[in-house]
């Protein structure tokens, strides 16, 4: 697990997890109402750097009492889309039923922390592994984020830095 | 008026981002920063890497409104710009990092370093004025090359600078070889989409004009050694390639005798 603050917004601290060989995200997914967490499908992430500039950017909507979705947690998911359609950012971020790796965000109001009591890995029939480039470079899939971010066809990118690149524009530049 | 600015600045930022004032232009004001908005902090990397914050201030002889707007409209102007050019294989901008279209903010890699025995930060300016004791070495001719080409692939793909001076030609040194500069072209805020030539000449008379200001003894080789470099770009374009650089030379021709004549003059 990650636990960490973006620097320009102390009052919320930020947990992420990642979760391999996951069994249960069809339940997951049908609380998914009830949980006061970001769940993520790993396979659309290349990197800590793309979710963290997602994350950054909740917090500059917020800022601006711009959030389009009903929270911060769902409005991460809308955050890392390139486009401002919410029902397709949740359709392509969002667990699907059979979704093995899961990322996991959760966001507190950094007062709040030593009452924070919830043990995501009790909700998670899975195994928690480090939330690091290396495992995530393992489980995302380049061509299902070349899909979703629509990258040029003249655009080869040769290695996960240049992937990480192109979608951090894309998330910081969306529906400008 | 300054000072006020840093303090918005500083004040918008908070405490935990502490920020050091680089130039202030009439259109942006920069900043570096050590630490990453976003990326959580790695406890060995603190200290190194530094980053761009470039902050476009309220205009107060603006109306409120319209200023929101413009302000919008150019940090997106540039940001959208430095997204498009990164992907461009073999083009060497600074990565975009983070953009506050409300704010006027965006934050940028930081590219370059201080030259040795305080000769300045390493833009081309300064990269020259260090080597004038030896002016026509091979590591000015190799980096002057790869400035033309760099120029050359941002013409070839159809955009232009719109502020080609040699202070926004940064040189990096490359991690492998001391004697390897790899310039890249920063401050993209006139940038934009253009397949006209006259904007293109235009780019590259304003270069010509920096180095001929700064480096007169020299301006004529070190010009030929960045049209060589630009050059090469169009010509490995096959005969199109060859067709638009004649068109090109002679509008950047064209541009220059207006240019002349204008300083003759008046
Ligand atoms: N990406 C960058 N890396 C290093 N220095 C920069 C960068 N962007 C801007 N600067 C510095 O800030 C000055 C003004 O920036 P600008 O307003 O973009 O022209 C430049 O002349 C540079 O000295």
């Amino acid at each position: 697990m990650i636990q960490t603050t973006i620097p320009q917004f102390p009052d919320f601290t930020l947990k992420i997890s990642l979760f391999k060989d996951v069994i249960n995200s069809a339940e997951i997914r049908s609380k998914i109402a009830d949980y006061p967490f970001a769940f993520i499908d790993a396979k659309t992430i290349c990197s800590v750097e793309q979710l963290m500039a997602a994350l950054y950017r909740v917090f500059i909507e917020k800022n601006y009492n711009r959030i389009r979705t009903k929270s911060l947690t769902s409005e991460c998911l809308l955050c890392l889309a390139p486009t401002s359609n919410i029902g397709e950012a949740f359709r392509r971020f969002g667990l699907k039923d059979d979704t093995k790796e899961v990322i996991c965000v959760q966001i507190i109001p950094t007062e709040d922390l030593p009452l924070d009591e919830v043990d995501i890995s009790s909700l998670i029939d899975g195994f928690e592994v480090d939330m690091n480039d290396e495992h995530l470079k393992q489980f995302c899939d380049k061509n299902i984020i070349r899909e979703i971010y629509k990258f040029d066809a003249s655009f080869q990118p040769n290695s996960i830095e240049e992937v990480t690149r192109a979608v951090v524009s894309a998330i910081q530049l969306r529906g400008m | 008026m300054s000072q006020e600015i840093i303090d918005i600045v500083q004040n918008y930022l908070t405490p935990n981002i502490p920020i050091t004032l680089v130039s202030q232009g009439a259109e942006a004001v920069v900043f570096t920063t050590h630490v990453h908005p976003y990326l959580p902090q790695d406890s060995n990397k603190t200290g190194e890497t530094k980053y761009i914050i470039k902050y476009r201030p309220h205009k107060k002889y603006r109306h409120p409104v319209i200023d929101q707007q413009l302000t919008k409209k150019r940090t997106l102007g540039e940001s959208r710009l430095l997204a498009k050019l990164y992907q461009i294989d073999g083009l060497k901008v600074p990565k975009l990092i983070a953009c506050d279209q409300y704010n006027g903010c965006i934050w940028l890699e930081f590219l370059g370093s201080q030259l040795p025995d305080n000769n300045g930060f390493s833009n081309l300016k300064h990269f020259l004025w260090w080597n004038k004791a030896d002016p026509y070495n091979n590591v000015v001719k190799e980096s002057l090359l790869k400035v033309g080409q760099q120029i050359g692939i941002l013409h070839w793909n159809d955009y232009v600078h719109g502020d080609l001076t040699s202070s926004n030609i940064v040189m990096v040194q490359d991690k492998l070889g001391v004697n390897v500069w790899n310039p890249h072209l920063i401050d993209f805020g006139l940038g934009g989409v253009s397949n006209m030539v006259e904007d293109k000449g235009v780019d590259l008379y304003v270069l010509e004009r920096a180095i001929i200001s700064t480096h007169s003894a020299f301006s004529d080789q070190y010009v030929e050694w960045i049209m060589q470099g630009f050059s090469q770009v169009y010509e490995q374009h096959g005969a199109t390639g060859e067709k638009k650089l004649k068109e090109l030379l002679k509008r950047f021709h064209e541009v220059r005798m207006r240019g002349r004549k204008r300083t003759m003059i008046g």
